[in-house]
């Protein structure tokens, strides 16, 4: 019996979450106006939502699935890559207002290009600013787009 | 002769100089971002999106058009030189192709996707001109009802259809949905699930979910790795392309019956290529009579998914054109398009802008050739592209991505959207939830609710509505069947495990 729960661990683990998910959504649907079937509100459809997610994740744990192979692994060289894309992407972010597109891209591509430990720092820099210009060639100066290039 | 009429129409809007110059850049791009892996489809149109909105409509579809079945021809070179598919759909064609271009035959494997794919195409084309226009005519009298309806059906093959978890799916599909209603209910005024973000009141945005889930974990997935070309991939000639005659016939029919498979899947909204490759390529397993040479280099392996992911592409767009009912993320993209040039999508898009429509049409006619001649003779230079270091290449990739969402509606606050389904894919993943079906429910969410309300209002809140109409009520007990069909295979599956513990026990 207790191999049996331990094998379904996964099930179990995906059960809840669905199910929290599910209480998440019919709390947020019930701020809302439900209405009636005639007049729906805008809580209706989501509260049926948040039940059909609580159901899905009862069933989840109460049944597993047909043979669940194993779910994704970080490795350290995947970490390496989670860390910086996602800095990069969040520099891009924080900066593409402040001072325009072409530093902005030159940073994100500089860290994102350093999430492979191949990559030097002089390559990297080298690829950010000749990307950055391909980026100001291309978009402001081809395209014409409504980004400020720089600060 | 009304066929020839508007194929003419077409024809005039598609082989002028500027729908030939658009259509061309299209399949050139698509393929070369079908190659190369971890650029998907959605990032390209992100990227190209502003710039379509001062195109002309017609010009503008043909190009983005171009992109997606672009992108499907080109997916199956890294799949089979690499055994790294450059798109979702090109992972099936890896199975038999890498293991055949191991042998040495790999121009044989990519001559023969290319043969494969344009077949796949056309088949797919030949539907598009055939039951759009009828479909739309019937579709005119469709209720919400029949869109509910439809849409439920959707969503229930592509959560169950081709998937080992379907209660994971469903669960995907459902907060697909939820997420779809993110953001100011049209009929209230209410915002939902915004939590007081005025930035979301317009809901998420489409291209910044789609490339947070698929592209962001192929990307980092890929970052830290570095990939050699192999050797086979620098021999190929243009004679060592060419099948032999006993590969041309084991074939011929697998074409046939991956463009059938792939036109079924993909002319329902919901299921479209990834499903129909794979079920082509389970039944041409089991059909043949060699199995054991599946997965080692049968030809079989690449010809028929290659044709059903092509035939699917071109399928795609009978419902988004004739229904107004995006199968894809990607259709629902075009229909944006659509919209901005207020095109509004459904039924009577076919009527009332032939041009539109037959310029699509035939201008994927024109793109396919493009696209044959694109990956036979100069299959060379995707392949010399291939060899590009992916660690170079990658950075590149999140610098576009970054201005293509970002420039799509000039709010940071989309990067964060694009981080947090990355995230949010990412934890999908380790649970070992699909993410494919979360993408549709989001997509077609709005649409579901809009209808559903309207349904119940017109009926006076009577759900038998739903069953009584005559086209809704078959189409729902379609649905229904599928249901109760993986209900019971669930049921004995439980009940099978059961009886095996307690035999293991007493054992």
């Amino acid at each position: 019996m207790l191999d049996y729960l331990k094998s379904r661990r996964e099930d179990v683990i995906a059960g809840l979450v669905t199910i929290g998910v599910g209480i998440f959504i019919l709390t947020e649907a019930f701020d809302y106006r439900l209405g009636t079937l005639t007049r729906m509100g805008p809580g209706y459809f989501p509260m049926l939502l948040g039940v059909i997610m609580c159901l899905l994740g009862c069933i989840l744990v109460l049944f597993s699935e047909p043979d669940a192979p194993q779910g994704a692994t970080a490795d350290r060289t995947v970490k390496r890559g989670v860390i910086l894309v996602t800095v990069a992407f969040l520099a891009f972010a924080l900066l593409i207002e402040r001072v325009g597109m072409v530093p902005s891209v030159t940073v994100a591509v500089f860290l994102s290009a350093l999430s492979n430990r191949s990559t030097s720092w002089l390559t990297a820099a080298i690829l950010a600013v000749g990307t950055a210009a391909a980026c100001w060639l291309i978009f402001s100066l081809l395209l014409g787009l409504q980004m400020k290039a720089f600060w | 002769m009304e066929l020839l009429g508007n194929l003419a129409l077409g024809l005039s809007v598609a082989g002028s100089l500027a729908g030939l110059g658009y259509c061309l850049l299209g399949v050139t791009l698509g393929t070369l971002v079908g190659v190369l892996p971890g650029i998907g489809t959605m990032a390209t149109l992100a990227m190209l999106l502003p710039i379509t909105y001062h195109l002309e409509p017609n010009y503008a579809l043909i190009m983005l058009a171009g992109i997606y079945y672009g992108a499907a021809y080109g997916g199956s070179t890294a799949s089979i030189l690499l055994n790294l598919p450059g798109t979702a759909t090109s992972a099936v064609t890896g199975i038999d192709g890498y293991p055949m271009s191991r042998k040495g035959q790999a121009g044989v494997a990519l001559f023969m996707t290319a043969i494969a794919s344009f077949v796949g195409s056309m088949f797919g084309v030949v539907l598009l001109s055939l039951f759009s226009v009828p479909l739309a005519r019937v579709a005119l009298q469709f209720g919400p009802q029949e869109y509910f309806s439809l849409m439920f059906l959707g969503l229930i093959a592509a959560a169950l259809i081709g998937s080992g978890r379907s209660i994971r799916s469903l669960a995907a599909v459902t907060l697909g949905l939820a997420l779809g209603l993110v953001g100011l209910d049209l009929n209230s005024g209410v915002a939902r699930f915004a939590f007081g973000m005025p930035e979301l009141f317009d809901g998420l945005s489409l291209v910044a979910v789609a490339i947070g889930l698929f592209g962001l974990p192929e990307i980092i997935a890929n970052a830290g790795r570095i990939i050699n070309t192999p050797p086979e991939a620098k021999t190929i000639s243009f004679r060592s392309m060419l099948p032999s005659r006993e590969q041309w016939r084991r074939s011929r029919m697998p074409m046939v019956r991956g463009s059938g498979i792939g036109a079924f899947f993909g002319a329902l909204p919901g299921t479209g290529g990834v499903v129909a490759t794979f079920i082509s390529y389970a039944t041409e397993k089991k059909l043949s009579r060699h199995p054991e040479e599946f997965g080692k280099g049968a030809i079989e392996g690449i010809a028929a998914p290659e044709a059903a992911n092509n035939s699917a592409v071109q399928a795609a767009f009978i419902p988004t054109l004739s229904l107004g009912i995006p199968g894809d993320p990607v259709m629902a993209i075009m229909l944006g398009v659509m919209m901005v040039h207020g095109i509004l999508p459904g039924p009577n898009v076919i009527a009332g802008n032939p041009d539109l429509f037959w310029g699509l049409v035939m201008s994927f006619v024109i793109g396919n050739i493009f696209l044959l001649v694109l990956n036979l003779p100069l299959i060379g230079i995707w392949v010399k592209i291939l060899s590009i270091p992916y660690h170079l290449l990658f950075p590149v990739i999140v610098a576009f991505v970054c201005i293509g969402i970002y420039s799509v509606n000039f709010q940071v606050m989309d990067l964060y959207v694009l981080l947090f389904f990355g995230f949010l894919g990412w934890g999908m993943k380790s649970l070992n939830f699909e993410v494919a079906p979360l993408l549709l429910g989001f997509v077609l969410g709005p649409m579901m609710e809009e209808n559903f309300r309207r349904a119940l209002i017109v009926s006076n809140g009577e759900v038998s509505t739903f069953l009584t109409r005559p086209i809704s009520g078959v189409i729902m007990v379609v649905s229904l069947a599928i249901i109760a069909w993986f209900v019971v295979a669930g049921l004995r599956h439980v009940a099978g495990r059961g009886r095996r513990t307690s035999e293991n026990q007493n054992a």
